[in-house]
């Protein structure tokens, strides 16, 4: 065997035949490395000067006959190979692969562990997608979000090969870009979403939005319960603020809840129940929709003090002045709604009972104001064309007329 | 002489991924002969040479097996485990996919005396002698199967060595390839860029980091495993 080698020089160095008596084995990492491991350290290159252990006789045959078997490989190279070397150089470029970072690639799940999962994508290593890369959503373990082996998905390359050729790849960047879209396009409809209150921080709620944190100020929420209640609940919001660069999401809870009353217009007349009372006046819940009854709207009679008026939890009428739905507003009066002035101190079971009258009679007063004030208007507008058209003879007099816009007056009654 | 031909495709072992190696700072120089080229600071395994060490590799397990020889396949990384039990199986052949007690094929006594608990364990949870126990010491006991079971489930029709050690990384296995040696066990290992080669008798150069490349390989093995046994006569056996 020793004598089939064509290395010349290392070969001299085997001068010693291999039948060695037993030589105490040496401090390498493999103790049992037989005569025939000699040879292949030479096929090598590697000059041999040591002895070694001899394997028990028992299965030297099965050995040798190993050895053999690779020889013959070592030797004859070729034979009996499907293709050549050219052709394996040709389909290295075929097979060339190659992941930056910010690429997206496809991938299979074959394996799912505590802290992740592992993504077969055809390199060198499997890549692995760790568990808080794979979903915006806290989870526990990655099957939670489908993570299961065999399934097929295209996966973010948050890191390339480090040391031993493994990938991190990520889901949370697609999910991430996926939940912002939804969120402008919420805004742009201007809908309304139900969204799960996280926690309570100093200035306001923190909301779950389509896997987003969002926030909303304690001056757009509407709610009775005091804020630490509300943790654990869902309520409806609308979209004030989307914006991806600076992750600022801010919602509010009072636009959306305004919504609902949509179909109360002004004017109209609601029951509603005193929810606080405060120095300038008394916050009325109208069905879970919160309006302001201003102190001057009360009663067209002085009020010192709206405590006196008014307590906590007195049901009452209110008609509806103005809604501000740019900041969730909505103006409540019920100084309208008197019969006589002051009634509203006296005999506030009258003004009730006659609340409807009222109001009727409000909003007809209300409606020949507006007609007076378009007709106005109008009247105005015509003689300002008229005045215009005898420019060239005021004109002389240096009056720019036609800079006067009286169309840009706002009507008396702003709905 | 190659004695049949193994069906081993240049397309197939490139979709596996057998030719990638590790980076090239990484390497063993000793693996200087197995490696083609360098590309993107990688280093790229010659597949010529595992395509004829492979086939080779396959008539020596086609031989064992027509003379009725026993094989062990080893593979303990996370990612392997299954592909080596699934194919160990189909090839009727001993396998470890959890960790390698140390000791256990050179301490083959007392792994026999281990192989005999196990057996008496599954034996007496097959008649519901468990049940005859106390809550307690049934509960033990059935770790104790639970935990056996885990670690020599592969090897537990074993009655002797083996007489062939395949191996999936070398690295992880270094304590199975050292006892195969010590022993006097041929070892044919799959050896990756950053190997040594000289430690096994048959080293196969390839990945031995991704799965496919792994499955791939032991499904060459043993359908040669199989194909030997296939001619063993039954007499033989016995």
């Amino acid at each position: 065997m020793v004598g089939a080698l064509a290395q010349g020089a290392a070969a001299a160095a085997l001068k010693e035949p291999l039948g060695l008596s037993p030589a105490p084995s040496l401090g390498f990492s493999c103790s049992g490395l037989s005569g025939h491991r000699l040879s292949r350290a030479a096929h090598n290159g590697f000059r041999v000067h040591c002895a070694m252990a001899v394997v028990p006789k028992k299965k030297d045959s099965l050995i040798s006959v190993a050895e053999e078997h690779w020889l013959r490989a070592i030797e004859t190279p070729l034979e009996g190979v499907s293709f050549s070397i050219d052709d394996f150089s040709q389909a290295l470029s075929n097979y060339d692969v190659n992941f930056e970072v910010g690429q997206m690639v496809k991938g299979t799940v074959f394996m799912s562990t505590n802290n992740g999962a592992l993504v077969d994508i055809g390199a060198k290593a499997p890549a692995f997608l760790p568990i808080s890369e794979a979903s915006i959503l806290r989870i526990k373990s990655v099957e939670e979000v489908g993570l299961i082996p065999g399934l097929e998905d295209d996966f973010y390359v948050l890191r390339s090969d480090d040391d031993n050729g493994r990938m991190v790849l990520s889901l949370k960047k697609t999910q991430l870009d996926l939940a912002w879209e939804r969120c402008k396009q919420l805004q742009a409809e201007d809908a309304i979403v139900k969204t799960l209150v996280l926690a309570a921080n100093r200035g306001g709620l923190v909301v779950d939005v389509e896997g987003l944190r969002g926030f909303v100020p304690f001056s757009h929420i509407s709610s009775k319960t005091s804020y630490d209640d509300l943790i654990g609940k869902i309520i409806p919001v609308k979209f004030m603020e989307v914006d991806e660069e600076q992750a600022r999401l801010v919602l509010s809870n009072k636009k959306a809840l305004v919504e609902n009353q949509i179909s109360l217009g002004i004017g109209s007349v609601v029951e509603g129940v005193v929810q606080t009372v405060k120095p300038y006046g008394a916050f009325i819940d109208m069905k879970g929709v919160y309006g302001l009854l201003h102190i001057s709207q009360i009663s067209h009679e002085r009020i010192t003090s709206v405590e006196n008026v008014f307590q906590p939890g007195d049901k009452l009428k209110v008609m509806i002045l103005s809604q501000d739905k740019e900041r969730g507003r909505i103006s409540l009066s019920t100084k309208k709604l008197e019969p006589t002035p002051g009634d509203m101190l006296r005999n506030p079971s009258l003004v009730y009972e006659m609340a409807e009258e009222m109001a009727q009679t409000f909003r007809q007063r209300i409606a020949q104001a507006e007609a007076a004030a378009r007709a106005e208007e109008l009247r105005l507008n015509q003689e300002g064309e008229g005045l215009q058209s005898d420019s060239s003879g005021l004109g002389s007099l240096g009056l720019a007329l036609e800079e006067l816009d009286i169309s840009s007056v706002p009507s008396a009654v702003e709905a | 002489m190659q004695q049949k031909n193994r069906d081993i495709n240049l397309e197939e072992m490139m979709a596996a991924g057998i030719h990638f190696g590790h980076q090239t700072q990484k390497w063993n120089p000793k693996m200087s002969s197995y490696i083609f080229t360098e590309r993107r600071g990688v280093h790229i395994l010659d597949l010529t040479q595992t395509a004829r060490i492979l086939a080779e590799t396959c008539d020596l397990l086609f031989n064992a097996a027509a003379k009725g020889k026993e094989f062990l396949i080893v593979g303990t990384k996370h990612q392997v485990a299954d592909l080596v039990a699934s194919a160990a199986l189909r090839a009727q052949c001993h396998y470890v996919n959890e960790k390698w007690l140390g000791g256990m094929l050179t301490n083959w006594a007392t792994t026999e005396t281990r192989l005999r608990r196990f057996q008496y364990l599954q034996l007496e949870e097959s008649r519901g002698g468990f049940d005859r126990l106390p809550k307690q010491e049934a509960a033990n006991l059935k770790g104790q199967l639970f935990r056996l079971k885990k670690c020599l489930g592969g090897i537990q029709y074993m009655s002797d060595l083996p007489d062939i050690a395949i191996i999936t990384d070398q690295y992880e296995q270094s304590i199975a390839i050292k006892e195969c040696s010590i022993l006097g066990i041929p070892t044919i290992c799959v050896v990756d860029t950053d190997c040594d080669p000289d430690l096994v008798d048959i080293p196969i150069p390839g990945n031995d980091d991704a799965r496919s490349s792994i499955r791939w390989i032991l499904d060459k093995s043993i359908l040669a495993i199989c194909e030997g046994r296939s001619t063993l006569e039954v007499s033989e056996v016995f």
